[in-house]
Parts: C-alpha cells; sequence; structure tokens
C-alpha cells in the first residue's frame, strides 16, 4: 500500500498508513482543509495550553516540526505552506495568513539553553538521564511574530523576539535576528536589508 | 497520469519509488522516503548514473514538468532538490548534508497578489504542489564540484567543473571552473589547479574502483 501524501488535520486523529506510529494531538484547533503528512510533525509538541497549536483553514504542513513547550502557544494563519521546516516555540510563535516557510528554515522563540557558564551547565545536568523532564534552569524566551504575506526562503533561520512586518521576503540562508520592516527584502548571515519597505 | 511506483526491500517507508525514476549501475538509495513528493509527469523524472548514492533521507520535490539528472559517482548526503523544470547535475559531484538546490524562487520583486496566487493555488490542489512563484531557471552542477554543508543553489545557476562551495554558501551568480567560493554574499577565495583530466579520471577508476 502506497502511504498518502497528506491527511486532513484531525486533533486527537490516527492516521492509517502513517510511516511515524504517533498520533496528533487533542488540544488543537484546525481550520477546513488543513493537511498534513504525518504524525511525526507533533513528536516534540508538549504543550499543555487549552490550544498548543491553533491554525486556520488551508494550510499545508509537508514534514516540518512543529515543536512546542508545555506552556508554548503556536499559530498559523490562513492558507499557509510550511514545507521541511522546523518551528520551535518555548512561549508564543505566530505565523499570520498566506505565509510561506521553505525547506530548511528553522523558526525559534527560545534561546534554547542559559548563556551564563554556571547556569548553563546545570542545564546540561538537568537535561541529562540524570534529570527529570520539566525541571531546568530559566531560559529565555521572547515570542515570534511573522506577518501576512511572508516568504521565507530555504534555510533560512529567524530568532527570538523577532518581528516580521506583512509582506516582507526573507531571502534564502538569511539569519534574522532583528525585526523585518513590513514590505522588506533582507538576506545575509546576519540578515541586512536588501530593500527596504513601502510600509505596511 | 499514473505511474506504479516500485518498492525498495527493507524500505521504512512504504511510499516506494516512482515509476519514472531511471537507475545507472549499482545506485544505492537508502530509502523511498525522500521521493515522495518527486510528481515529474515527464518520461525521466530522476535519473541517477552508475554507481550514485542517495543517503540520509535526500528528498526531491518534483513538479509535473520538472526533471533532474545526475551523473555518475555522485552522491547526495540529506540533500534537497527543488525541481519545475531542469537540474542536471555532472559526474563526481559531491553533496554534503542540507544543501538545497533549486530551480524555484521568487523574482527579485515579487508582489503580495502574486505570491497570494501561488498558495491559492496549493490549497486547491489535492497533491498541494506549490506552483513556481516565478518562471523556474534551470540550474547545472558540472563534473567534479563539492557542494559544503547547507549551502543554497539558486536559480539559474551553474557551478563550474572542479569548484568547491564553502558550507553555508548562498549561490546566487555562476561560479567559474576550480574556484572555491564561501559566504553569503560569496566571493571567490582560491583557484585550484585543474589538474582533473582524463588521464587523472583512469587512474582514479584503475585504483579506486573494485566493484564496477
Amino acid at each position: 500500500m502506497t502511504a498518502p501524501r497528506y491527511y486532513p488535520l484531525i486533533p486527537g486523529a490516527e492516521f492509517p498508513g502513517d510511516w511515524f506510529k504517533g498520533r496528533i494531538p487533542r488540544n488543537i484547533v484546525v481550520g477546513e482543509n488543513t493537511v498534513i503528512d504525518s504524525s511525526f510533525s507533533f513528536q516534540h509538541f508538549y504543550s499543555k495550553r487549552d490550544a498548543g497549536l491553533r491554525v486556520g483553514r488551508d494550510v499545508t504542513f509537508w514534514r516540518t516540526q512543529l515543536a512546542v513547550e508545555e506552556r508554548g502557544e503556536m499559530r498559523v494563519g490562513d492558507h499557509c505552506y510550511l514545507a521541511n521546516a522546523l518551528l520551535i516555540c518555548a512561549e508564543r510563535l505566530s505565523v499570520g495568513a498566506r505565509v510561506m516557510i521553505a525547506g530548511g528554515v528553522t523558526v525559534a522563540d527560545t534561546d534554547f539553553h542559559p548563556l551564563p557558564p554556571a547556569e548553563r551547565l546545570a542545564d546540561a545536568v538537568a537535561v541529562s538521564t540524570a534529570g527529570k523532564p520539566g525541571h531546568r534552569p530559566p531560559i529565555e524566551t521572547a515570542p515570534v511574530s511573522i506577518g501576512d504575506d511572508v516568504w521565507i526562503g530555504f534555510n533560512a533561520t529567524i530568532l527570538k523576539g523577532v518581528t516580521i512586518g506583512a509582506g516582507a521576503v526573507v531571502e534564502p540562508g538569511s539569519l534574522v535576528l532583528a525585526d523585518v520592516e513590513a514590505g522588506a527584502r533582507v538576506g545575509g548571515n546576519p540578515a541586512r536589508v536588501l530593500e527596504a519597505g513601502a510600509g505596511p | 497520469m499514473s505511474r506504479a511506483r516500485t518498492h525498495l526491500d527493507g524500505d521504512w517507508f512504504s511510499g516506494g519509488l516512482p515509476g519514472n525514476l531511471v537507475l545507472g549501475k549499482k545506485v544505492y538509495i537508502d530509502t523511498s522516503y525522500g521521493f515522495h513528493a518527486a510528481l515529474s509527469q515527464r518520461d525521466v523524472g530522476i535519473r541517477f548514473g552508475d554507481y550514485c548514492g542517495s543517503y540520509d533521507r535526500s528528498t526531491y520535490v518534483i513538479g509535473p514538468r520538472g526533471s533532474v539528472r545526475l551523473g555518475s559517482y555522485t552522491f547526495l548526503n540529506a540533500t534537497y532538490f527543488y525541481c519545475n523544470d531542469r537540474i542536471t547535475v555532472g559526474s563526481f559531484v559531491m553533496f554534503a548534508w542540507g544543501v538545497i538546490v533549486t530551480d524555484t524562487w521568487l523574482p527579485l520583486r515579487s508582489t503580495a497578489e502574486d505570491r497570494r496566487r501561488v498558495l491559492a493555488e496549493a490549497a486547491a490542489d489535492p497533491e498541494r504542489r506549490l506552483p513556481p512563484s516565478a518562471p523556474p531557471r534551470p540550474v547545472t552542477i558540472e563534473d567534479n564540484v563539492w557542494v559544503g554543508f547547507s549551502s543554497v543553489v539558486l536559480p539559474g545557476v551553474t557551478l563550474g567543473r572542479g569548484c568547491i562551495i564553502g558550507c553555508k554558501t548562498i549561490v546566487r551568480d555562476d561560479v567559474p571552473p576550480y574556484a572555491i567560493v564561501v559566504g553569503d554574499p560569496p566571493r571567490i577565495v582560491r583557484t585550484l589547479e585543474p589538474d582533473d583530466d582524463e588521464g587523472a579520471r583512469e587512474r582514479a577508476i584503475q585504483e579506486y574502483a573494485h566493484h564496477l
């Protein structure tokens, strides 16, 4: 039997023919005609919020990881297309409507680990096999917000605290650490403005 | 048009390989997982030359009019191809992990309206194929090129014979043969001796090819 490419994204569902024997989380809200290729996307979805993920209609998720920590809330607007990307949310990660996120992209609203050496050492112990899940030193997070009609190119990276204004384009390979003006085009590592925005 | 898919023995993924995949001698493919969105309707969707290897879930996302051709002794480690028209790769080419090769991206100037249309079409397609966001521009990678990890090779680019693309390089323009190019924006840091002639090729096969 050939696996189907997409399944309707339904809270709590198990997909027949899914190569990954997982289940879609129940605490998600999904609009019509939104599809996903496998429950593997939720392998690292641990949100305990009422709606850990809220997705609009007509969205396509292909081979995309939706990694959400316990207190995290992820939002994806209507008509988005995410393929081969990695979205990591410890607090809040919002994607607007009609956003395209291309292959190899990482979006993260967290630093992942503490910066000061003593705290980082502590985190290494906390995440080791000697530690306990959920008990870690404080880690800096800052919400990421991607506006409507934004396209994010292959292998780009969006780091914590970034707001990308509506209609902006992030060129392939960009490393974005600062806000991007609506309608602007940015590129490079670190990302700089290639074409200024025309405003919102 | 529907084509039967062939299944690899022991494959953990049940999708199978597309019917219009053409394999040379002794081609190694680790799993069909990366071929699930290879949806070319051409006679040849993908052609691997002799002794090629495609592994670590290298992925081929190919639109109905796309075709990917690779020469011999070429390997792809966790490499991603996005093809709506034509990507041509030569022989003895090395792709490191996370490399992206694409004949399709946005034009320099695109409007939100243009982009919206692409996404609306994708959502209306049962196969959720993303139509090209600009006319695709073929990519050519000549013999004996080495593409460093996490690099991106963008539409219309030719990578000249023998060149090396450093890791995380974003290639927007042609690269001359035997150049070493690094960074974003890329710059040429060195040019290599072009010593990979016919004699070198013959000696290489004499010495290192045991399983022809």
